[in-house]
């Protein structure tokens, strides 16, 4: 019921435009793992990720539209530029979700190449290729403002210059505030000259059962309302546990919040700095550049141009440090100075690698080419990309949890997103994991397997991902301030009480479980192997530490933890003989 | 009367949820009789004022004043 009922497929070669029913939520769960099934069905392991026939597979959850509390998730399957990887990225989904199940499509499958720049439009049943070439060139804020322009409300997903140049770390923006994908999905968009999505829908979401759900939806608010912690985190958001600039200048300088659609605790942000109006993602993104030695201010000018171009900063930054790198061994001539502490410096690097200038159309091609052409290994890159966390990373810790083991099992690279458990906080004693497992659904006899001895690292994170295809498949926002009031008995309630697909909470688990099992398998087969999920050389002896004793983490270590996972997680074929 | 804050608004439209579902047993932004341009709420005609949307409005940007 929940289900808008339709996938929409358009084949921007020959402007063909096919919609079709399908079944996949009943073994798929929705959303997320819905699209996984179409990635894994529809992505060959031959497929070059810039080519036409590479699709691009955008789809919404199976509670998106509803008044759940933060449901708004929006995921994008493709075959990564960055890595070869059949993997995907997820961001808010603003507007762009629930106009998405509002015009009928749980899905959209994008394929081939159009022979100019184009936006797609979609609105209802209405569905238009239109003429692009005036916002090709463009930023994301104003191609954005254009298309709104031109179209009214509605919902935008939008390439910058980065990804019109195939800069393989590139982005996809939704309503020019959440991002989707550093591993290049933005240069997915551009190779098919396609500029943005723009999708308006008048129809409506209806619930099966409305009495069952709006009793679990009305538990969840209350307990969100008497939270004691709701206005600290609508105040300050991911600024409350990371906080990356005191409270009073971050205040002084946000001109508005925004949510995704419906959500309570909303921590996108409008700010202005110096009379420039600044669109985020998060505060704390838009300081990251900090922790190079630059000031706040300088810091915000970078990302908010980062953004603009379309490029991931984490990236940005990282492939830099390793251009910085080759150039003091001798191996490559830049053709000006990196200096990470200079806005101009860096405003310029950003400017040569989204247009593909000088030096920066080589940095553009990311970690897997440079490395490929220099034959030097660059610290801290799993499968193509920097890992978000790393042991001498701006954490004041360093210690091994499922965030960092997640890092290098995930499929689709070194993400954070679907690794999480309680290891996020450093030295948590292993029995106040209790309630949080629990929550994720895990049974109790597992829950002692993996607190016996210590807490297994590898078999919780499987536990992590399942819990992570759960709410991404239903698209629930897995930020810790709504996760948290979730749980795996209410996901099941929500899901049933919605869709009408009556569903126990362990079949939704072993659904999820399937879902991310395909993923992994299916990337095996496209020839990922053990060896890619081991760390970083620069991870072990003298990186990370154990999460439990402290010790420096050995290769023994993560490969039992490995194989804790594979097991787990029914991979036995991948685990050590 | 229902009065707007419109510095409040973050544009979650919980507000616009709750209003068409209660209305039309369905979501969507099309029914709703409130409706959020540029996070400024404007209601249509048939809006009665019976307050469900300030009752899903988490951020005090609609007030309900007797």
């Amino acid at each position: 019921m929940s289900f808008a009922g339709k996938i929409l497929r358009i084949d921007l070669t020959n402007c063909e435009i096919n919609k079709y029913d399908s079944d996949l939520a009943k073994n798929y769960i929705g959303g997320f793992g819905f699209c996984a099934k179409l990635a894994c069905d529809n992505i060959k392991p031959e497929m070059d990720p810039l080519s036409p026939s590479n699709p691009l597979i955008i789809g919404a959850g199976a509670l998106v539209g509803t008044n759940a509390p933060a449901t708004s998730r929006i995921y994008a399957f493709t075959k990564l530029p960055a890595n070869g990887a059949i993997g995907w990225g997820g961001g808010g989904g603003v507007t762009f979700a629930c106009n998405l199940k509002f015009a009928g499509y749980d899905a959209v499958i994008i394929e081939g190449k159009a022979d100019r720049p184009v936006f797609i439009t979609i609105e209802d049943n209405d569905i238009g290729i239109c003429d692009a070439e005036d916002t090709w060139g463009f930023g994301i804020s104003e191609t954005c403002q254009k298309i709104w322009k031109e179209c009214g409300e509605g919902g935008i997903m939008a390439i910058g210059q980065a990804g019109e140049n195939l800069v393989r770390f590139s982005m996809m923006y939704v309503d020019r505030l959440s991002t989707v994908g550093r591993g290049g999905i933005g240069a997915v968009m551009g190779s098919k000259n396609l500029k943005a999505l723009f999708v308006r829908g008048s129809g409506s979401v209806e619930v099966k059962d409305r009495r069952r759900f709006d009793k679990a939806v009305k538990e969840l608010l209350e307990r969100m309302r008497s939270y004691p912690y709701l206005k600290e985190w609508q105040e300050l958001g991911l600024l409350k546990s990371l906080p990356a600039i005191p409270r009073d200048v971050y205040l002084k300088l946000r001109k508005r919040r925004i949510a995704c659609v419906s959500c309570p605790i909303g921590d996108k942000d409008v700010l202005e700095l110096d009379g420039e109006e600044i669109y985020t993602t998060s505060a704390v993104n838009l300081v990251t550049p900090a922790v190079m030695g630059m000031n706040y201010k300088d810091a915000m000018r970078l990302t908010a141009k980062l953004d603009e171009y379309g490029m991931d900063m984490f990236e940005f930054l990282g492939i830099l440090n390793f251009a910085k790198e080759l150039s003091e061994k001798g191996k490559l001539e830049l053709d000006s100075e990196i200096d990470f502490t200079s806005l101009d410096s860096m405003l310029s690097w950003a400017k040569k690698i989204a247009l593909r200038e000088g030096t920066g159309d080589l940095l553009a091609n990311g970690f897997t080419e440079m490395e490929k052409k220099f034959g030097v290994k660059p610290k801290s890159v799993v499968k193509g990309l920097r890992a978000y966390v790393t042991p001498k990373g701006p954490l004041i810790w360093n210690l091994f949890g499922t965030m960092e083991l997640g890092q290098i099992l995930d499929p689709r690279g070194p993400h954070v997103a679907a690794g999480g458990s309680p290891t996020y906080f450093a030295k948590r004693p292993p029995e106040s994991f209790r309630k949080h497992l629990a929550r994720m659904g895990i049974p109790d006899e597992k829950i002692e397997e993996i607190l016996s001895g210590g807490i297994k690292i590898g078999k919780l994170l499987c536990y992590s991902h399942i819990w992570f295809t759960v709410l991404a498949s239903l698209g629930i926002c897995a930020r810790a301030q709504i996760n948290r009031f979730y749980n795996a008995d209410i996901c099941a309630e929500l899901y049933s009480a919605a869709t009408g697909i009556e569903i126990s909470k362990n079949q939704l688990l072993d659904r999820a479980k399937e879902v991310w099992r395909m993923l992994k398998l299916a990337n095996f087969r496209a020839g990922f192997t053990r060896e890619d999920d081991l760390p970083p050389e620069d991870w072990l002896d003298d990186g990370f530490r154990d999460y439990v004793t402290g010790e420096p983490l050995t290769k023994e270590d993560v490969e039992r933890m490995l194989d804790e996972h594979y097991m787990e997680m029914g991979l036995e074929e991948f685990m050590r003989r | 009367m229902i009065v707007v804050h419109p510095e409040n608004c973050t544009g979650c439209m919980r507000c616009m949820l709750v209003c068409s579902y209660t209305y039309t047993k369905k979501f969507s932004f099309s029914a709703s009789r409130i409706k959020i341009r540029e996070y400024r709420a404007e209601f249509t005609e048939d809006c009665n004022e019976c307050g469900k949307c300030v009752e899903q409005c988490f951020y005090g940007a609609l007030e309900m004043v007797k």
